[in-house]
């Protein structure tokens, strides 16, 4: 077998974190991984389209990056309308962990982010912060009752909660989309400043 | 020869309907040839460019039903760029010019202009099917057109088609004088749909049969048609997402226990769960469950309607169910024929994707399964092993392992032996995908074995020419031959040219072939149309002073009997 002695890294297609030029060393570790099994096909092999032949040496076992799978062309083998058609649920309706709608009275347009790369309601404070460069939501998060604005989200049963309430945990499993509304249209809705009922 | 008259035999060949049978009958002698040809009325075109529609008429001039496919099939995954070809006018144009009856057309994978479709509309008098699957190139206003003009109109079938949805009316264009639908699948219309205008066009239709709506039709609107069309067999739910105790929900249940001759159920996207228990009362008569969009459904909810599915004999879904929810679908479906799982985290592993205990628990307890399609994280040689023990009937095998080259889990080796032993027990299998870390070895395989095998699809597989050998010299069927990213080269490609006369076609991309080993081949095969496909290079590859050896990136060819094709855009290079 032409593989002893080589080791499975070089044959197998691996993937690294983003940022190591995943994209080139994809697309050369296909000629690269060839040109290594190349044995008796009589074809040229050093006319290596791409220019570069990696000696294998450096191909790394890492974690495999979601950005880089995506980079090989019509891989996995799912038809395109297929695709287009999950990634849509994944976008819309996607409940959690993911991207979610965010919009803030006041702003014609509307954001989008990560619930899942906060950690908790201060990263989220944060983040919040820095999408609409106003420094007032995270404090809205934080004291409540000094605040012009208030954090609200929608549920998973459709419903308006406001954010805060339920652990973290439970909070990005449930939460579909953010709000941030002026207190002002919020007023006679007993909201309470927090810490009153604690 | 013949001791019967013409019309004898030609009643006996109405009992011959299948396009293989009735391409035998026409080679037994010239007198079968004449009466066959001129009492075919389907013809079957597995490659629009391997014929034009003139000889086709000439040949078959009393032609009802034509069937034709134009990109090659890895064209689903964007390695063909748009403007390949396959284009369905200038058929559309020979056949109408020819006045020939035309009453079904079906098209795969072909460009379809509003222009097409509107002359098809006007064209045949007793036009009665159209059903179109992944095509692309028209928009609302063509199929206002065939709405319109065709007035005896049984199938209009959508199948995840790319249509430009000009939001426009044209449901309301069907006729009020239109009710011989049986057949009515839009779901791959992303707009807004005239829900007056859907529901009074389902309650004049006596025979529809299959209903496919589209994700603008809310949860209300299905009710009211469903109780329209309780005869429905066929049913493709749309949006479904609602309030579980609000009213239309309620009148969604009582009008699904009306429809006991559904057997099919496909759609639910943007499923809110819960609801589903809304079909539980007929899923004991179901025979085909579509749930591969539905992305909302997880665990247990599937789990509790597959439970209900006793009759299944069709089951496509996500990758979503787990192996714990196959199990159930292998305790449950005891009638499964074909099974397909598809991933559904594209981009990433997800935690409850499938592995190989799924796929042998499927096979353990589904003995009549002959298709499958499974999307996995992993595999090992043993579980295919088992499931070839499990069921040696399969004719369609298609394993997909997300992660390019990966080897068998446990013992790393690559799973040369677990296909393999696929192949030499499944004595009739027709269609086969590979994946995952393999060798040479798995097409010696193969070659010995896959008798009846009539397509392959390879990827990042092999290791030196003698793969592809093993498969051309070993597998006398082959008629489809895909390939990409594999290290296969010119010596392969030239050893037996004349072998390329009993394929269909050969697609080779990201492969060893390079410019003249292809124009090798097309010299010696002047039958075959050699097609390099180049879209960063248009013509650079010749300019090139490495020319000859620089490699191909990808190479398409089909035997064909009328030459080079005038469609092909600019780079499209034919040799």
């Amino acid at each position: 077998m032409e593989k002893e002695g080589l080791g499975l890294e070089i044959t197998e297609l691996r993937l690294g974190l983003p940022g190591r030029d995943v994209a080139e060393k994809m697309m050369m570790k296909k000629r690269a991984f060839t040109e290594m099994n190349m044995t008796s096909s009589g074809s040229n092999s050093d006319q290596c389209e791409s220019g570069v032949v990696s000696s294998g040496g450096d191909v790394e076992k890492v974690n495999d990056s979601p950005a880089a799978k995506s980079q090989v062309v019509g891989w996995p083998p799912v038809c395109s309308y297929r695709r287009k058609n999950s990634c849509k649920e994944a976008s819309t309706t996607k409940v959690g962990l993911g991207y979610v709608k965010v919009s803030m009275d006041g702003v014609p347009y509307l954001r989008k982010m990560d619930l899942g790369s906060s950690q908790g309601y201060d990263d989220l404070a944060f983040a919040l912060d820095k999408l609409f460069g106003f420094r007032g939501i995270g404090v809205a998060l934080k004291d409540g009752d000094n605040c012009e604005y208030v954090t609200i989200y929608e549920d998973k049963d459709g419903d308006w909660m406001l954010a805060g309430d339920v652990p973290w945990g439970m909070f990005i499993e449930s939460c579909k989309r953010l709000r941030i509304m002026k207190r002002s249209d919020a007023s006679g809705f007993g909201l309470q400043p927090r810490g009153v009922d604690e | 020869m013949n001791y019967f008259p013409d019309e004898v035999i030609e009643h006996v060949f109405d009992f011959v309907t299948s396009h293989k049978d009735r391409n035998a009958i026409s080679l037994v002698c010239k007198s079968w040839y004449k009466i066959e040809r001129y009492s075919r009325q389907k013809v079957f075109i597995g490659n629009c460019y391997a014929i034009n529609p003139e000889r086709l008429l000439r040949r078959f001039p009393c032609l009802k039903s034509l069937t034709l496919k134009g990109k090659p099939h890895f064209a689903d995954f964007n390695l063909v760029p748009h403007e390949w070809g396959g284009f369905v006018l200038p058929w559309i144009e020979a056949l109408a010019r020819s006045r020939v009856g035309l009453e079904e057309l079906r098209l795969k994978r072909m460009v379809v202009t509003d222009e097409s479709l509107e002359l098809l509309s006007r064209s045949f008098v007793n036009f009665k099917s159209l059903v179109l699957v992944s095509c692309e190139g028209f928009t609302t206003d063509g199929l206002a057109s065939i709405a319109a003009n065709c007035r005896h109109l049984r199938d209009l079938d959508l199948q995840e088609n790319e249509i430009d949805d000009h939001r426009g009316q044209w449901l309301s264009c069907f006729p009020d004088t239109c009710t011989t639908l049986v057949t009515l699948n839009f779901a791959c219309l992303e707009g807004e749909t005239n829900l007056v205008a859907l529901e009074r066009l389902v309650a004049r239709s006596p025979n529809l049969k299959s209903l496919k709506l589209n994700r603008a039709v809310p949860l209300d609107a299905l009710a009211r048609l469903m109780v329209c069309a309780p005869q429905i067999v066929d049913l493709g739910v749309g949006s479904y997402e609602n309030d579980p105790d609000s009213e239309s929900y309620m009148k969604l249940k009582a009008a699904v226990k009306k429809c006991t001759s559904l057997r099919s159920l496909s759609g639910f996207l943007e499923a809110a769960p819960h609801c589903l228990s809304a079909f539980h009362p007929i899923c004991h008569n179901l025979t085909s469950l579509n749930l591969s969009y539905a992305a909302e459904i997880h665990g247990s909810h599937l789990i509790k309607l597959i439970q209900h599915c006793k009759k299944l004999q069709r089951l496509w879904i996500l990758d979503s169910i787990g192996d714990k929810g196959l199990e159930v679908v292998a305790s449950t479906c005891k009638e499964l024929q074909e099974l397909r799982v598809f991933p559904s985290d594209l981009l990433g592993g997800g935690n409850t994707a499938v592995t190989e205990e799924g796929l042998v628990a499927i096979s353990a307890g589904c003995p009549k399964l002959h298709s499958i399609l499974y999307f996995c994280q992993q595999m090992t040689n043993a579980a295919l092993v088992t499931v070839a023990k499990n069921c040696p009937n399969f004719i369609r095998f298609r394993l997909c392992i997300l992660e390019p080259n990966k080897p068998d889990h446990v013992t790393s080796q690559p799973l040369d032996e677990g296909f393999g032993a696929i192949v030499k027990a499944c004595k009739s299998l027709r269609r086969l995908s590979l994946s995952g870390l393999l060798t040479d070895q798995v097409f010696l395989y193969i070659g010995m074995y896959a008798n009846q095998l009539e397509m392959l699809s390879i990827a990042f597989a092999g290791d030196t020419d003698k793969g592809m050998l093993y498969v051309l010299n070993g597998c006398k069927k082959m008629k489809k031959l895909e390939i990409r990213d594999s290290p296969f080269g010119d010596t392969a490609l030239l050893a037996d040219v004349s072998k390329y006369e009993t394929m269909r076609s050969l697609w080779m991309s990201s492969c060893e072939v390079t410019l003249s080993g292809c124009k090798k081949l097309a010299q010696k095969a002047p039958w075959l149309n050699v097609e390099i496909i180049n879209e960063n290079d248009n013509n650079r590859m010749e300019e090139n002073g490495h020319e000859g050896r620089q490699k191909v990136d990808k190479l398409y060819l089909y035997r064909t009997v009328v030459g080079t094709r005038m469609d092909a855009p600019p780079f499209v290079w034919i040799l």
